[in-house]
């Protein structure tokens, strides 16, 4: 294709964004929406990979021995531990170490709160680090098994949350997108039509001198493409600008990290190619692809 | 040329539109087709430019078998066909030169030949004057010789004229046979659908008349013009 054909057929496309406006903006916001749920499902799913992932490093696991255990039966439920083959390390940290640990981490204020406790509420207890992490479960459960174990706290627990969290957001954002995308596809096949009639005497006299069937299709590609373009930029500007604002929310707040317990979320810098690039793919697969599959339909050629 | 083999076309209601045509136009013939509504020209000229297949038979045209034509392949039949309407068809927002220079953008023409064959043809059909006029300000008359000028442009081996003064008053309706009769004397083929019988009695040539689906007659009468 020669060059000034190529810009001829790129004019012909904003123009019809232009004629088709209000049908081109209806495209726009909805690709738009759709991006922005797609990436904030892939992007939270990506974080909480990486707080279960965070988690599972650490894979310490906290024995709580039965209050009032004598000292021969705590020395005999160590040995039981030792024991375990996926067992590869056991420390004994008893309540008055967990006691004066605790009580480190305190402020003044909250001793203050504290110095009417005479006896140490804490338990003794064993931390564990288990060798393989996939048969954390089945580890959890043999310990828990164990005469004089009270409580076992695994991450096991908090990363089933985490995965529960995931799966239902994922299943959710995956629900809201596809609807999105059935609601994109009926948008952009109307903002086409639209477009075909905008343009019908243009495609007929096309016909008769016989422009081929791609010379009369590449202007609604072009014009999809740019609404797919314009779209994915949006969307990425949005993404990043309210992901920042979670980061910073989450890295400012000491309390957030009480509840994690992690410092896990993905700083946006390191993933800022790779959306954007998904973004763009993205919109041009929904701009272009949805409205060239709708030309071909309403144009008939 | 133009040739129809035992051509019927049956639409998908069932209604016969041609039976078992045989026509033969060669090349740099002048020919009129007449006929009642609901005859069959529309019919032939669908076929001819291949927006209708044959049901039977086969239509051969510039070179092309269209009854074994692939689909993909009609751009570049229809390159060599040139089609004038009743209705003109020009794009209202486009000037006379915008008109005619659109037949040979889609087609991917070089721009230099672009600039160089379009002031020509708007010249052959008298209105450089008017080539940054819109069509809208212009009568019927320059409105036909403009769609004339794009469906020449890109110098067809086949010009076909459907109706082509319908919408023109009469004594501008010679002037666009005139501007057909010198375009034909330059070498073109051209096919020339109309229901004015004065038109066809004046300029005479050969007359092809269809009647329920069949050719009812095709002689060549002298014209009144030639008397």
């Amino acid at each position: 294709m020669r060059l000034s054909s190529f810009k001829y057929l790129v004019k012909q496309g904003f123009t019809g964004i232009w004629f088709n406006r209000i049908n081109s903006f209806a495209s726009l916001c909805v690709i738009t929406i759709s991006l922005m749920m797609v990436g904030i499902s892939v992007l939270l799913s990506m974080n909480i990979n990486s707080m279960i992932g965070s988690i599972e490093s650490r894979n310490e696991v906290i024995v709580v021995i039965t209050d009032g255990t004598p000292e021969n039966n705590v020395a005999l439920l160590g040995d039981q531990l030792r024991g375990n083959p996926n067992i590869f390390e056991v420390n004994f940290y008893s309540k008055d170490d967990a006691w004066a640990g605790m009580l480190e981490t305190m402020t003044e204020e909250e001793k203050h709160d504290f110095r009417y406790i005479r006896e140490n509420p804490l338990p003794d207890c064993y931390r564990i680090r288990v060798s393989d992490i996939d048969k954390l479960s089945k580890t959890v459960a043999e310990i828990s098994s164990l005469d004089f174990v009270d409580s076992v706290q695994s991450p096991d627990d908090f990363a089933s949350i985490l995965v529960g969290i995931r799966n239902v957001t994922t299943l959710l954002f995956s629900a809201v997108t596809l609807s999105l995308i059935i609601v994109c596809f009926v948008i952009i096949s109307n903002s086409t039509r639209a477009s075909v009639y905008a343009r019908r005497r243009e495609i007929n006299i096309m016909r008769y001198v016989g422009a081929s069937k791609s010379f009369i299709e590449i202007p609604f590609f072009v014009e999809g493409l740019i609404i797919g373009l314009l779209s994915a930029g949006i969307a990425y500007g949005i993404t990043w600008f309210a992901y920042k604002e979670v980061y910073a929310m989450f890295s400012s707040d000491v309390s957030m990290y009480s509840i994690f317990g992690l410092k896990a979320l993905i700083p946006f810098d390191t993933i800022a190619i790779p959306t954007a690039v998904a973004y763009l793919v993205c919109g041009v697969i929904l701009g272009a692809l949805g409205t060239v599959v709708s030309a071909r339909k309403h144009l008939n050629v | 040329m133009v040739e129809f083999r035992n051509v019927s076309y049956t639409y998908p209601s069932g209604q016969h539109a041609l039976n078992r045509i045989n026509l033969k136009i060669d090349d740099s013939e002048f020919a009129f087709v007449v006929g009642a509504n609901g005859a069959g020209k529309s019919t032939l000229i669908k076929l001819i430019l291949r927006e209708l297949t044959a049901t039977e038979g086969e239509v051969i045209v510039n070179g092309f078998n269209l009854s074994t034509m692939k689909k993909r392949k009609i751009p570049k039949l229809r390159r060599t066909i040139g089609v004038v309407f009743q209705d003109f068809r020009l794009i209202p927002n486009m000037t006379v030169y915008d008109n005619v220079a659109f037949a040979l953008r889609v087609i991917d023409a070089p721009t230099k030949y672009i600039r160089a064959r379009v002031p020509y043809v708007i010249s052959l059909v008298g209105l450089t004057e008017k080539a940054r006029s819109y069509p809208n300000d212009l009568s019927g008359g320059e409105q036909q010789r403009v769609a004339l000028a794009r469906a020449l442009v890109n110098d067809p081996q086949l010009l076909i004229a459907d109706e082509p003064t319908g919408n023109v008053d009469p004594a501008r309706s010679f002037e666009i046979v005139d501007l057909l009769k010198a375009i034909n004397a330059c070498g073109t083929t051209v096919l020339m659908v109309t229901h004015q019988h004065d038109l066809v009695k004046y300029f005479g040539g050969r007359i092809i008349n269809i009647n329920s689906g069949t050719i009812a007659f095709d002689e060549f009468i002298g014209g009144e013009n030639e008397t």
